[in-house]
Order: structure tokens, then C-alpha cells, then sequence
């Protein structure tokens, strides 16, 4: 039987079967001996943990942490112009947006901007159907809340520089 | 009056003994299938993790025991009971040592020296299949009342092997009292007369233990916990003591039998020894040669994967047992040749 | 008669109509922008351009008029790319705005460009710059730039309600739409243009970009403004409305309201609004519980003999309503003194929909039986006031202070009160049952000219629940082929339907307030009578059986339409 390795080298290579194992592969023993030898070599090997509080992992630009509204740099406001398609696109109908008028050339902007964590799946819909590259997923993945008040992120905590999701937005670029 | 105040110190020095080693025994199996899948395991209780057995003690004891409304409340509070008792009762007649003198007194190293060591411990872990019946009959939960019938198809099955996977060291050593037993391997040990028998009784041990790959009755995939899906808090850890318990016995038992007790093979460096101090080397080897059994316990849960019911019942009927048959009737016949 | 083929279709259709009218009555819709049924036919848009046998170029069928055997087809692959084009002609200057545009979700430009557009652009150069925000007058914002010049507005304001207001100036791509010089947009009826502009060009000061057109639930109801009784949409979000618009009726506005009734929802909205019922206590209203605050009304009017009472309907209450308190009044109080008041402002009338008397159903109020028999009217209560007469005075849903003398009259006697807002009635009051007002309960107005039409359930009550509205619909979808949101389908949104009581977006405020004819039943039968009415549809019933005007009538013949009482 022939199998393609998924690196593309051919190699070929018999499938034991039942019908045609030998006595010794039959007794299964050294079989099974083989199997132990390979999980004991295995305590020696290096490990991969992260010792989590301590060391904390650094996710590449491709990961998606809690939805966070663009701060541009230049000027100092978020980018959101309240459309609302976030919210209607959201799958788990975790955003809620109320818009009002600004004197602002945008015209639009979200007096109130909520995003629930605790209905929010991380699916990133919202980020994909934003006009404005205004919300996109951080690289935070740490949250923890008491309560389900606590659990409504509002515009204090969802605010955050251009500057600090650089990567991010970088890679939406790239794959846009 | 002086014995049984000795038999009672003894019994609580061995109960203790074999709580702390069951609890390190927690601690060790989790790190070691940590290393072996490339984690670490727990390490943050005091240095190198070391304390965590004594955190999930306490966090145990405290925790919520819940009790199924329709359950039988009575057998559901006494099946871990009978568990624990089997488990710490085999201990009675386990020689760890020959004895000790102190003020020209000999203190045997053995609970309870009786003449019939060997058939107590057999009957007794066979008694061990009533806890986890009545455990997962009482619960009143399909899941357990499917791993309880498993547990005890399964126990009875392979109690057959191990049975008489033992004559044939009966027959070697020609006395079934266990001190007798280790003494005849002073110079040879049993697994070099017997290696067909010896690995008939080690299989047999994994699947009276339940341990993997012989786990059925508690296949998580299928039956949720087994029989102690239904146990919370410190009952089920007297489930889970039981099991630890199980298989310390067990390789105290392979040990005894095959690998010689506290002897080393061909030499004999107890003779002329001080007593007390022979004692002392006696019980470290004898618990050494013991632990190894136990790694090799914790290796085959990491390693194999869990039988089919349907192949768990075919090599114990249909292999282990005909072998183990064969293996005492050469056994017999070399005897009486020789 | 003409015979045409539309698609493949062959219909008989009268003569005169247009291909655009004619598709329309066999169900097919051809997309178009400046044609209006309410308006004269412009033609400037080209959206409507159809394929015509026998002509040599594409036809626009909005002007088009139907000859007999003539041939059309309106999803040829020529009117497809002329769609296509007309569609990326427009779009060459329109701002890329739906974002923050609120006419997005209810746009013709932008379902239109959905479904018929070449769905890419080719247009590289910057776009034309024009005056954004502008105020055209109080209620009125214009973004010039989103025009697309179909002057639908400015015919609104020449053929409509005949006071041009608005018009072009300029040409090509400079094209301005504005007022003329120093004017403003502040007729009142200006708003509708918002509605029958087909883009966002238009916008309400008040609604601007308060919610988007997707999150809001539409619900059915007749304008409390005046006694015409306009039809209406009432749109919620999270238990508030937000705005108000016309909803089509042929027989009573047809395509339009009045700017005053797109108003009428403030109230409901207010911080003056009466949450719970209240009692007296001590000199001071406090709020109480259902059971206290009607058993608190039954033991005042226990102890009054017949005719020591006066009781008073609304014209703002419904039939249900004022039914049942008459019948109150005279089967179980036993009073002579039933009437209501009418608020008449006269003068403020014109020949197109306002009307001078500012309430919705004083002719359903007299018709069911709220009206003075031969000196027992408002004016004899007055005079019954100062002359001691009564010792209790039952209002419902009224202000019935009209002047100081009445304010300090009712001193005298105990008063209850249903009312939805706070009021000078409900200064001197004994006990206030809390009212649901025309957008928390269901019921019927009849208006002047006899046409009994249906309200309904918009904002919830504290006891309802979405899903016990009175009937379940579908969410909104356009209809195939149009740019036109089907807006009765629109009901329920999904925020509407899927909130809980921990999303703030759901968790708007519920009012602990009931319709005036469930709490006139609970104090009667506190009283010693036997009502068992469980819903206002169970009044309506009744009141079909007894009051001759209404024979025959029911909700399901009322409908979304309306249907007029037997006048003979
Ligand atoms: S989609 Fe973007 S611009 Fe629109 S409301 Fe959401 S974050 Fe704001
Ligand atoms: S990530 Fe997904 S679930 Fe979370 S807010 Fe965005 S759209 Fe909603
Ligand atoms: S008018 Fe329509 S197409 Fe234009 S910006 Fe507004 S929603 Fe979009
Ligand atoms: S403002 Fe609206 S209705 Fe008026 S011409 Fe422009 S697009 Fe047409
Ligand atoms: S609708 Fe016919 S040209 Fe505008």
C-alpha cells in the first residue's frame, strides 16, 4: 500500500494487518515494550508550559482576544461612527451601540458602546464588517469579572490606541 | 495485654504508611503523566509541587457531598466504606520485613502472621467487587449501574487467572504462607521458574485494579465516571484512596511472589547482619522493588490504550485462562519429575 | 381596456395607466425612484427604464403610458445593463455615507444597488463636494450630497400641500437642492418630505441618528394627534419609541401625517409619566400597589348615593374605554352626570388632514354613551362643584382642570383619576390609577368622520412580554424585486426578540400601568358587578352587540385598515 506523506515524499510502506502480523508481533509483548520505551523516553524530553501567571504568552497578530474600539493616534478619537453593523452582525448579539451627533467631520459617534464578554464568542464578525477599522480584536485574553454588570465592557474599557494594536492591524491589512 | 497493644501500634503505623504512600503515589502519577506528554503537572504547592496531595486532601474533605435524590442512601454511603475496608484489610497478612528485636522482644513485620496468608488475600480482594457493585447499583444512575456490572464481570473473569497463576508458585515455593514464599526465593526468584505465571498474575492485576488498559468500568468516553459518576467529596475519594491502596498492594503482591520480596537475586546480605538493621534494609528493598512495579503501573496508563469489552473478555477467558491452566499442570509435572 | 404583455404575462388593464402602474397591479415591481402614486409624474432618474416591443430605445414606465398589445419586458439583459448603469450614474457622486446614513436599511439607492447594481465601481476621481448638515428649518437636516435629484420634496411641496418650499439650483454634477433665499422648510406637513425622499438626504432633527431602521420594531397605530386619526407606524426599541411615521390608508392620509403628530409619542416617552398606580395618604400621593390602590376606589364610592357623583370619559380613551365607564356609571354608580371634554381648537384646521378637534375618538367617546343627557353635562358638573352637589368626581384620562376655579373646587370632593401624565387632575386626587396610554394597549378609536380604526401594543407593560403581542410576525424583508421595505413585516426586531433581563439594550423601562377599561372592571366588581371582560377585544364584542353604530363590526374587520361605523 502506498501512502503520500503530506510534505509530498512518496514512501512506501506495508500496513500490517491482522491476517499477516508474526508469531513474536502476535504475542504482542515486545509490541507493547516498544510502546513503554517510547512513553519513558518521553519524561526526558523538554517541556512546553508556560508557567501561566508568571510567563504570559504572547499571541501573534492573527489571534483573537476581546474586541477593542480604534483610538486613532492623529486625532484622539475613537473611529467608530456608530453604523450599528457590528451589533447586527454579531452572532450572539453581544454589542449594543447608541450613536449621537458630533461636530466632528464623521458626523456619527457612539455616545454609548457596550460589548458584553459574557455573550461575545470572540468570532471576530464584528471586526470583518466594520467600515471603519474601528473595532478590532486585541490581543487580551485575560478577563475576569464578578458580576454581570461587570461583565458589559463600556467605552472606558474598550477604548485603546492605534499605537497599541499596531500588529493587528497590520495583519488585517495584509489579509484584506 | 503487651501483643495487642503492639498489634494496635503496628496497625496504625501501617495505615499511616500506606495513606502517605497512597497520597505521594497522587502526586508522583500526576507528574509523571505530565513528563510524559512534555507538561510539567502540578508544581506550585510548596517546593516542586510536593504539597499538592495535602491541598487536594483538605480541598476534598470539604467539599459538597451530594447524595442522588433517588438513590439508596444507605449502600450509596456504605459501597466506599466496603472499598476502603477490602483494600486496607489485604495488608493484614503482608510480611514487609522478617523482624524486629527491641528489649529481646521480636516484633514480626506483619500485621497478622497467619498460615493462610495467601487464600485470605485472594479472598478478600475478591470481597473488593461488592463495594463497587452496591456503589453503582445505589446510585440510581445507568452510567454507574453499567460500570458496576462491568466491574464485576471483569473482577470475577480475572480472578480465576490470578488464582492460579499463584499455584504455580505455591507449587515452586511448596507453602502458601507469604514470609515462607518470599524466604524460599532467598537465592532464585520465583519469576525465573515462573515467567509464564508472572505475567499471567501482572495482567491480572491491572484488570483487578481497573486500572488501564483494563479501565472499563469507569471509561470516561462512555460511562460518564463509571461507578462513581454519582460520588462527590470525600466519598469519592475514598474511592479514590482505595484505588491508590489497590495498586500499592498489588505491587507488594508481584513482588512478594515473583520478584523475591526483600531479597536481592543470588545474594544474601542479610545473614549475619544485626537484626534490627537487616529489618530496616529489608522493608527499603522490599518498597523499592515495589515502587518500579508501581512506575510500571503509571507507564501502561500513558502508554496502552483501553481494551474493548468484547477483547478485555476474550484474553481473559479465552488466552489467560487456558495458559494459566497449562502453566500449573508443567509446573505440577516438572515437580514430580524432579 | 387595454390587453399588454408585462414579462410574459398578458393582463387586461384600463386605459390610461401607465406600464410602472400597470406592472405594479400584476405584482410586478419596477424599480424607480422619482415616481410617487401621490405625485406627478417627473421622470428624471431613468430607474425605471423597461424594454418596449416595436420601440427603438428603452422606455421609462413610470411615464410611459399603456397602448393595447404592447409588449414588455422588464428583466431583459438591455434593461439590466441600463439598471446597471443608471445605478453606477448615480452612485458616481453619491457619498460613500450608508455607515452613517439614516436612511440606510429602508434605502431604495441602496437596496436598489443591491439588487440590480454591477456590485463594483469604476470611478477613481474624487467625488463632488456639497454642504452637508444643513438645517432647512426646525425639523429638517439636509445633506445635499446624498441627493439624487428626483425632486420628489419639491413636487411634495408644489402639488401637495401647494406651498413650494424647496428647488434646485444649479446644473450637472453642482446641482444644489435648497430653499429659497432667506426662507425656511416650516410647513406642517415639511416632515414628510423625509419619508418620500428615496435616500438619506433628507433627515429628521428629532430621530437623527437615534437608531438604526433594522434594530427598531414597527408597529401599527392610528396618530392620538387629532380627530382625523392618521395612520401610523410607531417604532420601538427597547421599550421607547423613537419616532413616528405615516402608514399608508387611502381612505384617511393617505401617503402622510401632519408634523405635530410625528410628535405625539413624547409624552409616552416622559419623565412625567404616572409608573404606578398612587393613593393619597396624608395629603401626599404615594405609590402603591393594583389590589390597594382599587380597593381604596371602591371604599370611596361605596359610601356616595347616585348622582352624588360625576364621572368623565376621554376623548383621548378609547371606545373600549369610555364604553365601559358609562356602562359603570349607570349600572353600578347610578349617576345621571356622565360626560367628557372636547378640546377643540379652533381655527387650527385645514382642508388636507389637521383637524381642529385635537383629540382622537370624541365621536367614539359620544357615540358609545359618554355624553350629557338634557342638563347633566360638564357644565352642570361644574355648577354641581360649586354647589356641593357630589361628593365624588371620577375622571378618566382627562385634565378636566380648566381654570383656577375648578382647581380649587375640587377641594372639595374626593377625586379619582386615571391618567397616563401628570396633570392638575392629578394634583388634587385621592387615588391615581395608572393609565396605559394609546401605545401600551390595544383598542379602538373611531374618528370624526366614523371610521373605527385599531391601536396596538407598542410599549410593553410591566405584565407583557414580546411575545404576547397580539400577533406574531415575520421579520422584515423586501419585497422581491422592489427597493421598498416591506415595513408591516418589519415588526419585531431581533434585539425585540432575543433580549433578556440582562442586556441593558433589553431591559427598558415597563411601565406598571393598565388600560383604563381592565381597571374600571376591577372597581366595579369590587363594587358588586359581574364584568368578566378578559381582553379588549371581549368590550369591543359588547359593544358591537349593544351600540347600534358599531353592529357588526370586529377587530378582525377593523384589520389594519379600519372599517366605518353604520351611519343610517
Ligand atoms: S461597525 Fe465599526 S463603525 Fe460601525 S458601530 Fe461597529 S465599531 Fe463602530
Ligand atoms: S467577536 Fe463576535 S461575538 Fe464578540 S462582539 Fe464581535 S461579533 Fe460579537
Ligand atoms: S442615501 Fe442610501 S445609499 Fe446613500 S448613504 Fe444613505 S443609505 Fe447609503
Ligand atoms: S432631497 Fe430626496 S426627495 Fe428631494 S430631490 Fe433629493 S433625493 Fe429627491
Ligand atoms: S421613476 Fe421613472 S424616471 Fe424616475
Amino acid at each position: 500500500m502506498t501512502q503520500t506523506k503530506i510534505d509530498g515524499r512518496a514512501k512506501t510502506r506495508e500496513i500490517k494487518r491482522k491476517a499477516n502480523l508474526n508469531l513474536l508481533e502476535r504475542l504482542y509483548l515486545p509490541e507493547i515494550f516498544k510502546g513503554l520505551s517510547i512513553t519513558f523516553r518521553q519524561i526526558f524530553k523538554p517541556k512546553f508550559t508556560f508557567e501561566y501567571p508568571d510567563v504570559k504568552w504572547q499571541p501573534p497578530a492573527s489571534f483573537r482576544g476581546r474586541p477593542v474600539l480604534v483610538v486613532d493616534d492623529e486625532t484622539g478619537v475613537e473611529r467608530c461612527v456608530a453604523c450599528g453593523l457590528c451589533a447586527r452582525v454579531c452572532p450572539a448579539l453581544a454589542i449594543e451601540v447608541v450613536a449621537d451627533e458630533t461636530e466632528l467631520d464623521k458626523e456619527r459617534y457612539p455616545k454609548k458602546f457596550e460589548i458584553n464578554m459574557l455573550r461575545c464568542i470572540y468570532c471576530g464578525l464584528c471586526e470583518e464588517v466594520c467600515p471603519e477599522e474601528a473595532i478590532v480584536m486585541s490581543k487580551e485574553y485575560e478577563l475576569v469579572f464578578t458580576s454581570r454588570e461587570e461583565a458589559i465592557f463600556g467605552k472606558d474599557k474598550l477604548l485603546t490606541p492605534a499605537s497599541k494594536l499596531k500588529d493587528r492591524l497590520e495583519f488585517l491589512r495584509k489579509m484584506r | 495485654m503487651e501483643s495487642i497493644l503492639i498489634a494496635i501500634l503496628k496497625a496504625i503505623i501501617f495505615i499511616l504508611l500506606f495513606l502517605t504512600f497512597s497520597a505521594v503515589l497522587t502526586y508522583v502519577e500526576r507528574r509523571i503523566s505530565a513528563f510524559i506528554q512534555d507538561r510539567l503537572g502540578p508544581n506550585r504547592v510548596g517546593p516542586f509541587g510536593l504539597f499538592q496531595p495535602i491541598a487536594d486532601v483538605v480541598k476534598i474533605i470539604f467539599k459538597e457531598e451530594i447524595i442522588p435524590a433517588n438513590a439508596d442512601r444507605t449502600l450509596h454511603t456504605l459501597a466506599p466504606i466496603i472499598s476502603l475496608f477490602v483494600a486496607y484489610s489485604v495488608f493484614a497478612v503482608l510480611p514487609i520485613g522478617e523482624k524486629l528485636v527491641i528489649d529481646g522482644k521480636e516484633i514480626k513485620l506483619v500485621l497478622a502472621d497467619v498460615n493462610v496468608g495467601f487464600l485470605y488475600i485472594l479472598a478478600l480482594s475478591s470481597l473488593g467487587v461488592y463495594g463497587v457493585t452496591l456503589s453503582g447499583w445505589s446510585s440510581n444512575n445507568k452510567y454507574s449501574l453499567l460500570g458496576a456490572l462491568r466491574a464485576s464481570a471483569q473482577m470475577i473473569s480475572y480472578e480465576l487467572s490470578l488464582g492460579l497463576s499463584l499455584v504455580g508458585v505455591v507449587l515452586v515455593s511448596g507453602s502458601i504462607q507469604i514470609d515462607e514464599i518470599i524466604r524460599s526465593q532467598a537465592n532464585v526468584w520465583n519469576i525465573f521458574y515462573q515467567p509464564v505465571g508472572f505475567i499471567i498474575f501482572l495482567v491480572s492485576v491491572f484488570a483487578e485494579t481497573n486500572r488501564l488498559p483494563f479501565d472499563l468500568p469507569e471509561a470516561e468516553p462512555e460511562l460518564v465516571a463509571g461507578y462513581h459518576t454519582e460520588y462527590s467529596g470525600m466519598k469519592f475519594g475514598a474511592f479514590y484512596l482505595a484505588e491508590y491502596t489497590n495498586i500499592i498492594t498489588a505491587s507488594l503482591l508481584v513482588t512478594a511472589f515473583f520478584l523475591g520480596g526483600w531479597y536481592f537475586p543470588f545474594v544474601d546480605i542479610y545473614s549475619g547482619l544485626n537484626p534490627n538493621l537487616s529489618a530496616i534494609l529489608q522493608v527499603i528493598v522490599f518498597f523499592g522493588k515495589a515502587s518500579l512495579i508501581i512506575f510500571l503501573f503509571m507507564l501502561v496508563r500513558w502508554t496502552l490504550p483501553r481494551f474493548r469489552y468484547d477483547q478485555l473478555m476474550r484474553l481473559g477467558w479465552q488466552v489467560l485462562l487456558p495458559l494459566a491452566l497449562l502453566n500449573v499442570l508443567v509446573t505440577g509435572l516438572v515437580k514430580i519429575l524432579l | 381596456m387595454a390587453k399588454i404583455t408585462i414579462d410574459g404575462k398578458t393582463v387586461e388593464v384600463k386605459d390610461g395607466l401607465t406600464i410602472l402602474q400597470a406592472a405594479q397591479e400584476i405584482g410586478i415591481d419596477i424599480p424607480h425612484f422619482c415616481y410617487h402614486p401621490a405625485l406627478s409624474i417627473a421622470g428624471n432618474c431613468r430607474m425605471c427604464l423597461v424594454e418596449v416591443e416595436k420601440m427603438p430605445k428603452l422606455a421609462i414606465a413610470c411615464a410611459t403610458r399603456v397602448i393595447d398589445g404592447m409588449v414588455v419586458y422588464t428583466q431583459s439583459e438591455k434593461v439590466k445593463k441600463a439598471r446597471q448603469a443608471v445605478l453606477e450614474f448615480i452612485l458616481i457622486n453619491h457619498p460613500l455615507d450608508c455607515p452613517i446614513c439614516d436612511e440606510a436599511g429602508e434605502c431604495k439607492l441602496q437596496n436598489y444597488t443591491y439588487i440590480y447594481g454591477p456590485g463594483h465601481s469604476r470611478f477613481e476621481e474624487e467625488k463632488a463636494h456639497k454642504p452637508k448638515r444643513v438645517p432647512l428649518g426646525p425639523n429638517i437636516v439636509l445633506d445635499v450630497e446624498r441627493c439624487i435629484m428626483c425632486s420628489r420634496c419639491v413636487r411634495f411641496f408644489d402639488e401637495i400641500v401647494k406651498d413650494p418650499q424647496l428647488t434646485f439650483t444649479q446644473r450637472g454634477d453642482r446641482v444644489v437642492l435648497t430653499t429659497f433665499p432667506g426662507k425656511r422648510v416650516d410647513n406642517p406637513y415639511s416632515m414628510n418630505i423625509i419619508d418620500i425622499c428615496p435616500v438619506g438626504a433628507l433627515t429628521s432633527k428629532d430621530f437623527r441618528f437615534k437608531e438604526r431602521t433594522w434594530n427598531m420594531t414597527a408597529v401599527e397605530s392610528v396618530c392620538p394627534g387629532c380627530a382625523r386619526g392618521c395612520n401610523v407606524y410607531l417604532w420601538v426599541r427597547n421599550n421607547q419609541i423613537l419616532r413616528i411615521t405615516p402608514r399608508v390608508n387611502l381612505e384617511v392620509n393617505r401617503y402622510w401625517m401632519c408634523d405635530y403628530g410625528r410628535f405625539t409619542y413624547k409624552p409616552v416617552n416622559s419623565d412625567d409619566r404616572i409608573k404606578n398606580p398612587m393613593i393619597k395618604v396624608n395629603g401626599e400621593l404615594v405609590e402603591t400597589d393594583w389590589e390597594i390602590a382599587v380597593e381604596t376606589a371602591a371604599s370611596i364610592l361605596k359610601s356616595v348615593k347616585p348622582d352624588e357623583v360625576a364621572v368623565l370619559g376621554s376623548a383621548y380613551a378609547t371606545n373600549e374605554d369610555n364604553y365601559l365607564l358609562q356602562k359603570f356609571a349607570k349600572s353600578v354608580l347610578k349617576t345621571k352626570y356622565v360626560d367628557f371634554l372636547r378640546h377643540v381648537k379652533d381655527g387650527d384646521e385645514d382642508n388636507f388632514l389637521i383637524r381642529a378637534d385635537k383629540t382622537p375618538n370624541s365621536y367614539g367617546a359620544y357615540l358609545v354613551g359618554v355624553r350629557s343627557n338634557n342638563g347633566f353635562g360638564f357644565n352642570e358638573i361644574v355648577e354641581g362643584l360649586r354647589t356641593k352637589k357630589f361628593k365624588v368626581v371620577y375622571v378618566m384620562d382627562d385634565d378636566i382642570v380648566l381654570n383656577d376655579e375648578i382647581y380649587s373646587l375640587l377641594d372639595e370632593v374626593k377625586v379619582i383619576v386615571h391618567a397616563t401624565n401628570k396633570n392638575k387632575t392629578v394634583e388634587k386626587a385621592d387615588v391615581v390609577f395608572a393609565s396605559a396610554s394609546f401605545a401600551e394597549k390595544e383598542g379602538t378609536f373611531t374618528n370624526f368622520e366614523g371610521r373605527v380604526q385599531k391601536i396596538n401594543i407598542a410599549v410593553l407593560p410591566k405584565d407583557y412580554e414580546p411575545w404576547m403581542l397580539y400577533k406574531p410576525r415575520k421579520f422584515g424583508e423586501v419585497k422581491p424585486n422592489t427597493g421598498e421595505i416591506n415595513k408591516a413585516n418589519l415588526a419585531l426586531s431581533r434585539l425585540f426578540k432575543f433580549g433578556t433581563q440582562f442586556d441593558r439594550w433589553a431591559s427598558g423601562e415597563r411601565r406598571n400601568v393598565k388600560p383604563s377599561w381592565w381597571v374600571i372592571m376591577q372597581v366595579a366588581n369590587k363594587l358588586g358587578a359581574k364584568f368578566t371582560y378578559a381582553s379588549s377585544s371581549d368590550v369591543f364584542k359588547e359593544i358591537s352587540e349593544t351600540i347600534r353604530e358599531f353592529k357588526g363590526l370586529s377587530y378582525d374587520l377593523i384589520g389594519d385598515e379600519g372599517a366605518m361605523i353604520n351611519k343610517n
